[in-house]
């Protein structure tokens, strides 16, 4: 199979990359630390609409027709964030025995606050299409559904910071914290971790094999041979910026992302922001949560009550994903402006998305920040959350069947 | 036979064109319309499953014309996994 038409002057395709890199330059010297999460979040778009690295289908997709293909390109981005985070996090603590936590890392309690959570967000991310990173990535590429999506994901959050204390009184506030490091030691931990990651990793070809039937792919048509120099630079062109990547490509170049990320200050998650926003725009008809207990004491993607500024390094974060993944849909001529034709998906998208935003305010983070930073963060939390995320999907996978 | 699943998202475009293909006539080819770039990955496994080759066009920026036909006589998933091998670039 290949994509033989290319649509458009390049001239024309190269301009939002041209701005996105303009933007980096000019935000680097004048705010480097804004800058620094405005480069994270441009790359986050890119590699995530190049390799349509979709979280929610990922999960889905097992249930749905029963392939693994999204999910092993997941795990092996957790298994390259895991490695790396497990040496950062190593020489930040060099005695874990002593019970102290790496600093910003994303390893909270173990309530059932965390499985509730991740069920409500496996639901929505699969009612609406896509989680919440996928739905920041979708609206650069002109999905109006995903807009739609992201108010109901404002309204969840804002539900979220409402019955947070409750949350906190009987969930958070009574459940065990468990850092594998504090018993195993960093190696232990690590290779605990690994180990389970490559069982599930085998684990989706058994499941393929049994659900799936047999694999077969057609070839693609021949391609000219490269001869010249330009030749090649043309297809390396072609590869990078206008041909889709394997997932597994984007989620290795996204936990790159997360380990830079974690290197200089936390680790990656784009909830947190959301959260600010929905404050925001609930406060302006007087919908003020109060005070919101314990959750100074976590890292994450916390509840946060709106901060003063707008420019701040997680708006960069999250705007950067958008544009980012306009620039990345424009230059591979992919960009259109998609509309839904039947009513009930807009009722899938923001009914989805009011799940995903509650699911990822109690369970303090989404698929990036509850998910693939928290794994790699050698918690259980991660894993807790991942459960309820695959009982959701299996239970959205049924939904969505019914709504053909 | 024509399939418009522009506006849809996955798993919707896979899931019409399943049951389109099951409507399909026999020695008829099955047109399908979609702006939605991961259902080019979802749609020629499920078609391959049941037999039939997928051919992609682009139509325009984020509109794409797969073209589903059946394919001759049963499949050799192993023929087909050596013509594969044979061509080290396999493209989008």
């Amino acid at each position: 199979m290949s994509i033989s038409v290319h649509i458009g002057p390049l001239g024309a395709r190269v301009v939002p990359a041209a701005l996105g890199l303009a933007t980096l330059i000019v935000s680097a010297q004048w705010a480097p630390v804004l800058g620094f999460w405005w480069a994270m979040g441009l790359g986050m778009g890119f590699a995530l609409q190049r390799g349509r690295l979709c979280f929610a289908a990922s999960f889905r997709d097992l249930f749905v027709n029963g392939r693994g293909e999204l999910m092993r390109a997941v795990l092996l981005g957790v298994m390259a964030a895991t490695t790396a985070f497990a040496a950062l996090m190593a020489r930040m603590v060099p005695d874990p025995s002593m019970g102290e936590l790496a600093p910003k890392i994303h390893v909270w309690p173990l309530g059932a606050n965390v499985l509730i959570g991740g069920l409500l967000f496996g639901v929505g991310m699969v009612l609406a299409g896509g989680c919440i990173s996928g739905t920041l990535w979708r609206i650069g590429e002109g999905y109006v559904g995903s807009l739609v999506a992201l108010g109901g994901i404002l309204l969840g959050l804002e539900g979220a910071a409402l019955s947070w204390n409750w949350w906190w009184e009987h969930s958070m506030s009574k459940a065990p914290l468990i850092w594998l490091p504090h018993s195993l030691g960093h190696m232990g931990a690590w290779i605990s971790v690994m180990a389970a990651l490559a069982v599930l990793y085998l684990l989706t070809y058994w499941w393929e094999a049994r659900r799936a039937g047999p694999e077969v792919r057609f070839p693609g048509q021949p391609q000219p041979p490269l001869v010249t120099f330009q030749d090649r630079l043309r297809a390396l062109w072609n590869k990078l910026f206008v041909q889709a990547w394997p997932a597994s490509a984007a989620a290795v170049a996204l936990s790159l992302l997360n380990v830079t990320a974690f290197a200089f200050d936390h680790p990656l998650g784009v909830t947190g922001e959301l959260s600010a926003w929905s404050s925001r725009t609930f406060g302006l008809v007087g919908l003020h949560p109060g005070h919101l207990e314990g959750l100074d004491q976590f890292a994450g993607c916390n509840l946060v009550d709106a901060p003063p500024g707008l420019l701040t390094n997680t708006f960069m974060l999250d705007v950067g994903l958008v544009f980012g993944a306009f620039a990345a849909s424009v230059m591979a001529s992919e960009f259109k402006i998609r509309v839904p034709r039947q009513p009930v998906r807009y009722l899938q998208s923001a009914m989805g998305g009011t799940l995903m935003g509650y699911g990822s305010g109690i369970a303090l983070g989404c698929t990036i920040g509850a998910f693939f930073s928290a794994i790699p963060s050698l918690g259980l939390n991660g894993w807790l959350f991942g459960l309820g995320l695959l009982g959701g999907a299996f239970v959205g996978s049924q939904i969505i069947r019914r709504l053909a | 036979m024509k399939l418009d699943v522009r506006g849809e998202i996955c798993p919707y475009p896979m899931m019409r064109t399943v049951d389109a293909l099951g409507k399909l006539p026999p020695n008829e080819e099955l047109e399908v319309l979609t702006d939605h770039a991961p259902a080019l990955a979802t749609i020629p496994w499920e078609a391959s499953k049941r037999g039939y080759a997928v051919d992609v066009e682009k139509v325009r920026s984020g509109e794409w014309k797969l073209t589903l036909r059946k394919a001759q006589g049963p499949l050799d998933p192993m023929a087909v996994v050596q013509e594969i091998s044979q061509k080290t670039d396999m493209g989008g």
